[in-house]
């Protein structure tokens, strides 16, 4: 990939929970090794296109897609494409921290465990590296072996986020991933967000997470994308009235 | 600095009596427990004063009615044993198979209505599955494999095994879908299949639901009585193959009791048979218990 090319184009997507029109006619390009935000308020739609860039929409009966998305040049929603490589591609770490109820080793080693990594000098190098990524490997190293339910959220959800970067995803979409974490936790990951050397599309409520953490943000409501652009100008000046309103506070 | 006064909140006279009532609603709960235990074990000492506790575990004679009589039970436990394992090896495969199935498998229209049925399925009184047993699977055996006998382990083990079955279905599926739905989601977004998401995390996640699930539905096979009276053959032998009759513990407690004179050494051996399939029952619910604690965190 070139750094600063799209990583993902969205076209046209128009997407549907049986009769509700989710999503209208959103076109959108994500940067690569950059993060987006997705920011709007309740059942704007933001968490939904998110889901759909990792096909983990599929499980909703009655959903239904029109338009294109490709990943790395590779439309995603084609006929030969497989939801189970492209999540592969495409991590994800969700609003609540869900760690498996493993021990933190293997649960770093779930995803490379899938396609066959086997070896444990293999894995204790992943398991490093990955904990590492994720600013955990200090809090961690003396107790792999222990349940990753017994850390605390914040370090669940670096574990979370260390799992997604085990398998060296070209994408790591976070879903609202600090609305369940105490406020320094939620610096440590927001920290996190900024060094990672990663393409990222974030969710959030907190427009001053969006602000920053981004360096491009989306504004979406009622199933449409407002606005889009860089962060620094849709929070100092939206061309929108709409996202004024919306980053100003007067509804949300 | 005033002393630190104790916050009890203070009861009012309903609240202070519907406190008596739960207390003793405890009290009475675990005290026939205790009574009946007790209530066994003093009856069943009763027999050491004919036979060593060895000999009544370890031989293999019952002869009860016999001068003098012989009261080696281990026949009659060896008979409760195969007939549970045998169920166990029918009932744990298929009942979880099931309760798989249910939890992921089938869409929501079908399980609507299968697990339901299968709750059903639970209810059907022993004494008809044992009529069943009787009626056709005894002939069926006997005609099929040509045996002299179609009331034997296997009849027996397949029958318990359709009373376990539904149990261990439902429980199975109550404890796979108490797995939350953001740790199966978690397995799909790092790229598992629905068989590796089932494999990997909803089974061992749902583990000591599971666990929890066979030993219950094992127990009551352990416990039945009607069905083993009916269809295992009743008699006290070690079985050296599946075709084999038996007289499982129950069996003989039910066919045995109603004709023995009250103080008899009999008497005083069935109420150690009683105790001993105590023993095992309580083991069993024990087990249960300990899978359902040391599985309860990864």
């Amino acid at each position: 990939m070139v750094a600063g090319g799209p990583i993902i184009e969205a076209r046209d997507v128009d997407f549907y929970y049986g009769a509700f029109h989710a999503l209208k006619g959103v076109s959108l390009d994500v940067a690569a090794k950059e993060t987006t935000a997705l920011i709007g308020p309740s059942g704007c739609g933001k968490s939904t296109f998110l889901k759909l860039l990792n096909r983990m929409n599929d499980f909703v009966p009655g959903a239904r897609l029109s338009g294109e998305i490709k990943v790395a040049g590779r439309s995603i929603y084609g006929s030969d494409s497989d939801p189970v490589s492209i999540r592969r591609l495409v991590g994800m770490v969700f609003q609540r921290p869900n760690p498996f109820p493993k021990s933190i080793y293997d649960n770093i080693c779930y995803g490379p465990r899938l396609i066959g990594a086997r070896k444990k000098a293999d894995l204790d190098v992943l398991v490093e590296k990955a904990l590492k990524a994720a600013a955990l490997w200090d809090d961690v190293k003396d107790k792999l072996t222990k349940s990753a339910l017994d850390l605390s959220g914040g370090q669940q959800q670096r574990v979370c986020i260390a799992r997604a970067l085990a398998l060296s995803p070209e994408i790591l979409l976070m879903d609202e991933p600090t609305s369940a974490l105490d406020p320094i936790a939620t610096a440590k990951v927001e920290e996190w967000i900024k060094e990672a050397d990663l393409s990222i599309v974030i969710v959030t409520h907190n427009m001053q997470q969006a602000a920053r953490v981004s360096e491009h943000t989306a504004f979406f409501y009622l199933g449409e994308l407002v606005e889009f652009g860089p962060t620094m100008e849709i929070f100092t000046r939206p061309r929108e009235r709409r996202t004024e309103n919306y980053i100003t506070g007067r509804f949300g | 600095m005033s002393e630190a006064r104790l916050l009890a909140p203070k009861l009012s006279p309903t609240e202070k009596g519907f406190r008596l009532f739960f207390l003793a609603a405890a009290i009475v709960a675990l005290g026939q427990m205790f009574l009946i235990a007790l209530f066994l074990l003093n009856e069943a000492a009763g027999l050491l004063a004919t036979a060593p506790l060895g000999d009544f575990l370890f031989s293999k004679d019952w002869y009860p009615t016999y001068e003098p009589p012989e009261f080696g039970a281990l026949a009659l436990i060896v008979g409760s044993v195969v007939v549970t394992i045998g169920s166990s090896l029918i009932a744990t495969p298929v009942g979880l198979g099931l309760a798989i199935y249910l939890a992921f498998l089938a869409g929501r229209r079908k399980r609507e209505w299968i697990k339901p049925a299968v709750e059903l399925m639970a209810g059907v009184p022993s004494v008809v599955l044992g009529f069943i047993g009787l009626a056709v699977v005894a002939p069926f055996l006997q005609d099929v494999l040509d045996l002299p006998t179609g009331l034997n382990v296997l009849n027996a083990s397949f029958i318990l095994a359709l009373m376990a079955i539904p149990s261990i279905a439902s429980l199975g599926e109550d404890a796979l879908a108490a797995v939350p739905r953001d740790v199966l989601d978690a397995s799909y977004a790092l790229g598992a299949t629905r068989w590796e998401t089932i494999w990997k995390v909803a089974i061992p996640a749902a583990m000591s639901g599971l666990s929890t699930a066979v030993i219950l539905g094992l127990g009551r096979a352990l416990g039945e009585t009607l069905v083993v009276l009916m269809v295992a053959g009743g008699a006290a032998q070690i079985p050296t193959s599946i075709f084999d009759s038996v007289r499982p513990m129950t069996a003989t407690l039910a066919a045995e009791m109603g004709e023995t004179a009250i103080g008899s050494a009999h008497y005083h051996a069935l109420f150690a048979l009683g105790a001993v399939l105590f023993v095992l029952t309580l083991a069993f619910n024990l087990l249960a218990y300990w899978l359902g604690v040391r599985w309860r965190r990864g």
